[in-house]
């Protein structure tokens, strides 16, 4: 059954055309990897499926509600990963998790089981400002499951993640709808069985095992 | 979802970093007594003009401390871009503003709680329950107002210029009734009791718009 479903989702910056007319169908469960090059739009794709951001014009469902007259709603089954980490450096890891435990109104000790998942369960304690890049990368991850959400929109989560970044990604994306970018082509098509690739804002074709279909 | 819940969560995390950072607060504390030095210098106040002089001092500088500390409310978030990681929760848009807003307004009054006994050390103008009464109760309508701005003001780079020009306009009310609150607690002539009901209604005012706005101005 399709969980997501995008049709003619475009998106204009001023005169500036970022996304043009594309469309998406994702099947619960199913994991998509968004490819192109640097400004080819996989940012805006995927934040106006995590409903972080409006399109110019286009529809997009998920899970039977409309992407954006019940976006709050949505948000409580959306986890997202954004380009930037998004974390309070004055906070330790579990304080920065704990918060947000708060806003999505789950136990506190959910902060504890993500922090396992992604490998930070040691660093718990540390403040977010005093962790590296990649574990603040992690942080931001586990802060995207901690209400353990149907589907997860990932903008270039293997940015600075480190060697064992399938491993991580795999365990986080395990049994949920995903939505990722990368430019890594062997860490997306060892994650995702369907690729969408763009270039200059339109799809050129989705793959499988990035055997591309045009 | 609870927004009590939410609001308490986001006042204590601001206070949290607050606390880690002290970023803001000592500044501040610092920038209202130096105001107070200066005006101990620049005017020539003894105690029979204390009364007239020293309420204008005193909300010349919360003014300027208040723009400066709902200012950073929301820049700090836009800059480490954890607010809309905040606003992809589920959590009502209302109950993070009031809780913004709850942060703001402690830190303001940490700044409050340094000022009014310096001025009466300054100027020797009585510290009396009626004197922070108005103050508190000028604070809360005032930060409702400047947390709004900032939020509206966050995402535009000139943020530093224009929430001035859109806040000081709305707290001329806050200022005009205060300071005949505080004038009048400090003993001269004037009706406390009346510039503290225009106060409160201010308040409810502002309260009441400013939550209705949250919603329209953190929902993007």
């Amino acid at each position: 059954m399709s969980f997501v479903v995008a049709n003619a989702l475009t998106h204009r910056f001023g005169h500036e055309v970022a996304l043009d007319s594309v469309d998406l169908v994702l099947d619960s469960g199913e994991h998509m990897a968004v490819l192109g090059e640097n400004g080819a739009g996989k940012t805006t794709l995927l934040r106006i499926i995590a409903t972080a951001l409006r399109p110019t014009s286009g529809k997009l469902e998920i899970g039977g509600l409309d992407g954006f007259h019940e976006r709050r709603r949505l948000r409580g089954y959306i986890g997202f990963v954004a380009h930037a980490v998004g974390l309070y450096p004055a906070l330790s890891a579990v304080e920065n998790l704990e918060f947000f435990c708060d806003l999505y109104d789950v136990s506190h000790v959910r902060a504890d089981e993500a922090l396992e998942t992604v490998g930070l369960a040691a660093e718990g304690q540390k403040a977010a400002s005093d962790l590296s890049r990649g574990m603040q990368q992690r942080l931001a991850i586990a802060r995207a499951i901690l209400h353990n959400p149907r589907l997860l929109v990932l903008d270039e989560p293997d940015a600075s993640l480190g060697a064992d970044a399938a491993d991580v990604l795999g365990r986080v994306m395990h049994g949920r709808t995903v939505v990722l970018s990368t430019h890594d082509h062997a860490l997306a098509s060892r994650l995702c069985p369907r690729t969408l690739v763009l270039r200059h804002g339109r799809s050129v074709g989705t793959a499988t095992h990035l055997r591309v279909v045009r | 979802m609870n927004p009590v819940r939410v609001a308490f969560a986001v006042t204590r995390k601001d206070i949290r970093s607050e606390w880690r950072t002290r970023e803001m607060v000592p500044a501040l504390a610092q920038f209202v007594v130096l105001a107070l030095v200066i005006a101990n210098f620049g005017f020539q106040i003894d105690s029979r003009n204390a009364p007239s002089i020293a309420p204008g001092i005193l909300w010349m500088a919360l003014v300027f401390a208040g723009l400066v500390a709902f200012g950073r409310t929301f820049a700090a978030e836009r800059e480490q871009a954890s607010l809309e990681a905040v606003l992809m929760t589920p959590a009502s848009p209302v109950a993070i503003f009031a809780g913004k807003a709850m942060a703001a307004t402690i830190l303001l009054v940490v700044c409050e709680a340094v000022m009014l006994p310096a001025m009466s050390l300054f100027f020797g103008t009585p510290f009396s329950a009626a004197v922070v009464g108005a103050v508190l109760l000028a604070t809360i309508g005032m930060a409702a107002l400047g947390c709004m701005f900032a939020a509206i003001v966050a995402r535009i780079r000139a943020r530093e210029l224009l929430l001035p020009l859109l806040t000081l306009p709305l707290w001329i009310p806050f200022v005009i009734a205060g300071g005949q609150a505080v004038q009048s607690a400090m003993g001269l002539s004037g009706g406390y009791d009346n510039a503290m009901a225009l106060l409160l209604d201010f308040d409810i005012l502002f309260v009441v718009l400013t939550s209705l706005a949250a919603r329209f101005v953190l929902d993007e």
